[in-house]
């Protein structure tokens, strides 16, 4: 039996008197592709970034491979690679700079030649003295991607890494996110897109205000809800993840 | 409460996770290293830092109106102080404000970096920008306006440049806490200028009237100026520099409790 690579308890988080994320539990295995799905404020990206410790959450606990992300928040840190929704660094660096420095943060030390061979493998070795905001939105991507993984991370978050992208970048982008996953690594992802969650993970949930409706494979939640009044009524034809998702979460516009 | 736990996924995994939280020396290392770069190339700020001060110094030396001002100590401290008013404002609050704008921030603290870390490694390079703007600034007035200093007043200056910049660092982190937007900073730092650094500039003189010089002397600008023109020429460091020492130290103190009270992360 293999351990957890994340472990979240009964999490909430609050803006003042809003509760974004609302008694929510997760585990994720070791290897696992995990997607949340949920329109926008469902709670997903504040789900995120009470694991990835830039908000504190009012109660409940999360445990990266059993350590306690409050307790020690260091050693939590350096057992997560993440990827922002959107990321920026700082604009006067190189992004060979930028890989330097991230690895650095992790207490990685990479030579020169170990950073142009990282940014070869994802096609940027030519790219290695322009700034981030000189790059593609793709290539942005696979960026961000590589210096969320540049300390080889067991579990990696990100939040709609493929946003934005043109249908090339972003199935480029996901054999990346599966090659992640093959070398053993979990990943916990954010995504609006039913394709990607289809196409990527291994286990998806459904969330919504603040709370996790529903958790299955891809296939597994078709099966369960495809009988569902709410999911047949916005069906058109044979039932898909899209129709499950909004028979689950309403018709409603969110902004 | 909602729940997930049935696995459906198990792989072998084979990737060897970091044992420790990387050490304080590396995390400093590597953040020292990518802001001394992006102090070296940030020209606007590096022109304005360094380019300022010496026409102000210029200026305060070429006519006879400067003579009014104070002796040239005063007026050699006026020209430091300029410098570390731009240094403190464009090349720190500026760039914390357009950082944290573009979520720079946000990135640096989901790695392992302790969040004093990021901003300690920021004020010391611009500790060391505001050490080099002084260097610079001594010798242009040795070489050129005949202000010469002992090797004594030299150090003490440098302590006390070293001192004073606290003050203007904690400025332009209150102001970093108090305004979110960096265009908003941006023309605020502009209109900052006058409090911190120009109503200073009458400390010693009488030209507006006693009362002016009164705040004009213990403004930040003009306490700082009493201190470095003291550590100038120690033989006339008196209760007034003391006084100088105290007064600066707490503006430090409050300006920082609000830079730090009001300081947010992220822009939103």
């Amino acid at each position: 039996m293999t351990g957890h690579a994340l472990q979240v308890k009964d999490l909430r988080v609050s803006y003042g008197p809003k509760r974004a994320v609302d008694g929510v539990s997760l585990d994720i295995n070791e290897g696992e592709i995990f997607g949340l799905l949920g329109p926008n404020g469902a709670g997903k990206t504040s789900t995120l970034s009470a694991i990835e410790g830039l908000l504190k959450p009012t109660s409940g606990s999360i445990l990266i491979r059993q350590v306690d992300v409050r307790a020690h928040p260091g050693l939590a840190k350096a057992l997560i690679g993440v990827q922002l929704q959107s990321t920026s660094f700082q604009s006067e660096l190189k992004i060979r700079e930028i890989v330097r420095l991230y690895a650095g943060l992790y207490g990685v030390p990479l030579t020169k030649s170990a950073i142009f061979g990282r940014l070869t493998e994802i096609h940027l070795g030519d790219e290695a003295s322009r700034r981030f905001s000189q790059l593609s939105g793709g290539q942005q991507k696979r960026l961000s991607l590589l210096i969320a993984t540049v300390h080889d991370p067991p579990l990696v978050l990100l939040d709609e890494p493929t946003s934005g992208l043109d249908p090339q970048a972003r199935r480029q982008l996901w054999d990346r996110i599966a090659g992640i996953r093959k070398s053993g690594r979990s990943i916990l992802l954010t995504t609006h897109s039913m394709e990607e969650a289809q196409s990527v993970c291994d286990r998806v949930a459904i969330m919504d205000y603040g709370k996790i409706l529903t958790v299955d494979t891809p296939a597994g939640l078709i099966e369960k809800h495809k009988n569902d009044p709410n999911v047949l009524a916005v069906a058109r034809g044979q039932v898909t993840l899209e129709d499950v998702f909004i028979g689950l979460t309403g018709r409603e516009l969110r902004e | 409460m909602s729940s997930v736990s049935e696995p459906s996924a198990v792989r072998t995994p084979s990737v060897s996770p970091p044992l420790r939280a990387p050490a304080l020396t590396e995390i400093f290392r590597a953040l020292l290293e990518a802001d001394f770069t992006v102090q070296l190339r940030n020209n606007r700020a590096l022109l304005l830092s360094f380019a300022l001060p010496l026409v102000l110094l210029y200026g305060l030396f070429a006519g006879k109106r400067g003579l009014a001002l104070g002796d040239p100590q005063f007026r050699v401290a006026s020209a430091l102080t300029l410098g570390m008013a731009s240094i403190a404002i464009l090349g720190y609050a500026m760039t914390v404000a357009r950082d944290r704008e573009k979520g720079v921030f946000q990135r640096l603290r989901v790695t392992p970096a302790p969040t004093w870390t990021i901003m300690t490694s920021r004020l010391l390079v611009q500790v060391a920008a505001i050490l080099a703007m002084a260097l610079v600034l001594l010798v242009a007035a040795d070489l050129f306006e005949g202000v010469s200093l002992t090797a004594e007043a030299y150090l003490l200056t440098l302590i006390g440049v070293i001192f004073s910049s606290a003050l203007f660092l904690s400025v332009g982190q209150a102001l970093a806490g108090l305004v979110k937007s960096a265009d908003t900073l941006n023309a605020v730092g502009r209109i900052a200028y006058l409090p911190l650094f120009a109503v200073g500039l009458f400390g010693q003189s009488t030209i507006f009237g006693t009362t002016f010089e009164l705040i004009s002397r213990w403004s930040p600008g003009g306490t700082v100026e009493t201190l470095l023109s003291g550590a100038m020429n120690p033989s006339s460091w008196n209760s007034d520099t003391w006084l100088a020492v105290a007064v600066s130290t707490a503006y430090s103190v409050v300006f920082a409790g609000i830079g730090i009270r009001w300081f947010q992360w992220g822009a939103r």
